[in-house]
């Protein structure tokens, strides 16, 4: 069977058919001229005997569109004070996080509130009046509650319904302090889009990037973290030296990074819970493009040793240094698969800066990019199907997407200077920069279709950026 | 005369010095607050309480719903159907509406429950049969006119007889023009209601069939339920039930169908396989 009709579908709008046909009532009811056509057609049928099987019909395309869904305020018994605010206005703050959260994925489109017709207390939240919010043509609902907790936290309860078949499809309860609520608010947007999706959530996620200032000459950057929407804000390094590539670490607490301190350009560590920045090593010659391996035990780095660059490898708690390539050229950028057996980088051993991929321990290198320009920063996906990468040419760079072995090349983004890419924790979603031409450099996202692309904000110009993992 | 100019001048020079000093100040490496340990969220378990639906509307002649609950027994059986107040302090999320019966447990709800349609079926408010005075010779003129000009693939009507037929009983005669143009009605109706979940990894091998049963009035009776799904695996089974989800939604969204009454016995029990081939 065809490709599925649709309603409209200009293709069979030519069709007209008279009104004196003997089936007025029923086929002004109907939505064209096409389904008029085929009711017509039945019509010329009648009165079959009765049938066991059902019939059988194919769908094979429907419309790809955001879920609207509702996410009306989280209700609260009474309004306790805590130290963020009341548990009133907290659960106003929570649903618009959520709000914004499932919208910035693009996969969903959140009600404008003003259309509800009812607020939601307590009672409604665990028994929806499901009636109510088909009138507003919400497919799903999310509701909640905040609570005050003896010790000064909050709970925040998180449900969420299938509106059409009026169903539960998941709850969840989240404890945390009163300053933690965005956490929570976040937690129940991850479970929202995760059950509604089938696949793991990535707003409970941080970004770490470099925020730069000042003129070209003489250009500030500091380390800074923030929460994947842009809220919690703070910068990590003071700005005395040039850093560069931020990496996360698995367990989202260290981060790797290249800073020129004491004009030694050498791949550092930064504690997040405590501020510690130390050297990974003292090694005589230049070391960048840190990355962490999936377990982070180790880093793999380029090093620069009489004049050619190379991938190394470190293990963190034994120091003990591993050389994975040997070929001249600069080999840089390295990032490991997800299951941490191959590594991806980039080289211009071949004459131009290309993507290779190799085994974990530097056996079997192989180009992987070929085509029209140049190809750099590649990552690997957490889900581990696709490379991200930038692609120079034609006077641009885009960030790009490629399989594993090289193939299915799809470039996602179309400006002048778009480049450095990393992956959202579920591997839908691409964080990378964008230069304007003698303008300011900023952060954006894009999906994996290459839709939905935004600007992330940030209170300076930002570049650089590297997404943690899903926070515990 | 100089002392006063000295005085100004050495006046003009504390305020570019301490002009100096501001903007210094401004780039000096401020001490940066210790970055904060990460604020701890617990996750509360609330999955040991049954989940419920809401009670069956009287359109929708749904069965009771229940979900399953992927912990055994609940918690605690109490036929208060009363919902109980907001959660104060606990850390189970209050149960709202406690089911009386207990509910029978399996792992994770791959699948809607088989609703079990009511006999008690709603009158559906139809209209006398039309088409009694059928003129056919107008009708299939007109269809005649209209096929060709209709951009619609021609209808692959062999399967769907063979399987019609040899499911049916002896005496049925199933004309397969009539299944097929009824099948097209109805993929014409429901496929835009269809949001298929496109960036899944797994999409593209991925298709489910739905069950679904009407009243006369066009109006889906109970829940729609998944007959077969393919391309599931063990690693998938949160995007094959969203999968599956998508397609139930499209039945129960673009519901009543308008499909011809005469014809009733044809649609009362529909089977639709979702394919999303076209799209990936």
């Amino acid at each position: 069977m065809g490709p599925g009709l649709r309603r409209g579908d200009e293709s069979s709008s030519e069709i007209h058919t008279p009104h004196k046909h003997p089936l007025p009532t029923l086929l002004s009811r109907c939505y064209t001229p096409a389904m008029r056509m085929i009711i017509a057609s039945l019509a010329l049928l009648t009165a079959f005997p009765a049938v066991a099987a059902p019939i059988r019909v194919d769908i094979n395309s429907g419309i790809a569109q955001p879920l609207p869904i509702a996410v009306p305020g989280f209700a609260t018994a009474a309004a306790q004070p805590t130290e963020a605010g009341t548990t009133a206005e907290l659960g106003q703050r929570v649903a618009k996080v959520i709000s914004d959260d499932l919208r910035s994925s693009g996969l969903f489109r959140p009600i404008d509130p003003a259309a509800f017709t009812t607020s939601v207390s307590v009672p409604d939240v665990t028994r929806p009046q499901f009636a109510n919010w088909r009138t507003v043509a919400a497919q799903a609902l999310v509701t909640g509650t905040v609570t005050a907790n003896p010790d000064g936290g909050i709970t925040v309860g998180c449900y969420a319904y299938d509106v059409f078949s009026s169903e539960e499809l998941a709850r969840q309860g989240f404890v945390t302090t009163a300053a933690g609520w965005r956490r929570a608010a976040h937690k129940c947007a991850d479970l929202v889009y995760s059950r509604l999706t089938g696949e793991t959530g990535y707003f409970d996620s941080r970004i770490v990037y470099v925020s730069e200032t000042g003129r070209k000459t003489k250009r500030i950057k500091r380390l800074a973290v923030m929460d994947q929407d842009g809220a919690g804000h703070r910068f990590l390094t003071s700005g005395q030296n040039l850093v560069l590539t931020p990496r996360f670490a698995p367990n989202q607490q260290t981060i790797t990074y290249m800073s020129f301190e004491g004009n030694r350009p050498r791949v550092w560590l930064y504690t997040l819970g405590s501020g510690r920045q130390q050297a990974i090593g003292d090694f005589p010659n230049m070391s960048f493009a840190p990355r962490f391996s999936p377990d982070g035990s180790n880093l793999i780095f380029s090093m620069s040793t009489g004049g050619n660059t190379d991938v190394y490898r470190l293990d963190i708690s034994s120091r003990q240094l591993t050389r994975l390539t040997t070929q001249t050229g600069i080999d840089t950028a390295p990032s490991y698969s997800p299951d941490g057996r191959r590594i991806v980088f980039e080289s211009d051993r071949g004459g131009s800066q290309q993507l290779y991929v190799m085994n974990a321990d530097g056996s079997g290198q192989q180009r992987i990019s070929f085509g029209d320009g140049r190809a750099a920063t590649p990552v690997w996906s957490p889900r581990g199907d696709l490379i991200a990468f930038t692609r120079i040419g034609g006077g641009r760079f885009s960030i790009g997407v490629m399989k594993p072995d090289g193939s299915g090349e799809r470039l996602l983004t179309n400006a002048y200077q778009d480049e450095g890419p990393t992956w959202s924790p579920n591997g839908r979603v691409i964080l990378f920069f964008r230069s304007a031409r003698g303008g300011p450099v900023d952060l954006y996202s894009v999906d994996l279709s290459g839709q939905n692309e935004r600007k992330v904000p940030t209170p300076l110009d930002g570049s650089d950026p590297a997404w943690s993992p899903l926070l515990p | 005369m100089t002392e006063r100019r000295a005085l100004l001048a050495a006046a003009a020079a504390h305020i570019i010095l301490f002009a100096a000093l501001s903007i210094g100040w401004q780039f000096a490496p401020k001490p940066l607050a210790p970055a904060e340990e990460m604020i701890p969220v617990d996750f509360v378990d609330i999955a040991d309480v049954p989940r419920v639906t809401e009670a069956p509307k009287p359109s929708m002649k749904a069965a009771p719903q229940e979900t399953v609950t992927p912990e055994p027994a609940p918690v605690e059986p109490e036929p208060t159907p009363e919902p109980t107040p907001a959660p104060t302090d606990a850390v189970p999320l209050p149960e709202p509406k406690t089911e009386p019966k207990p509910v029978p447990t399996k792992p994770a709800p791959p699948k809607p429950v088989p609703p079990k349609p009511e006999p008690a079926k709603k009158p559906a408010p139809e209209k006398p049969r039309e088409s009694k005075p059928l003129d056919t010779s107008v009708l299939s003129n007109l269809i005649d006119k209209a096929l060709p000009k209709a951009r619609v693939k021609p209808l692959d009507t062999s399967d769907l007889a063979k399987s019609i037929g040899v499911a049916a009983p002896k005496q049925a005669r199933i004309d397969p023009r009539a299944a097929a143009t009824l099948a097209q009605a109805i993929q014409a109706q429901v496929a835009p209601c269809w949001n298929p979940p496109i960036g899944g990894t797994d999409v593209r091998k991925m298709t489910v069939v739905i069950r679904a049963d009407y009243a006369r009035d066009g109006s889906v009776i109970g829940q729609p339920t998944v007959v077969s799904q393919t391309g599931t695996s063990t690693g998938n089974s949160d995007y094959s039930r969203a999968f599956a989800e998508t397609a139930r939604r499209a039945v129960l969204r673009c519901q009543p169908l308008k499909l011809p009454a005469n014809l009733y016995d044809l649609w009362k029990s529909v089977e639709i396989n979702f394919d999303p081939e076209s799209m990936t």
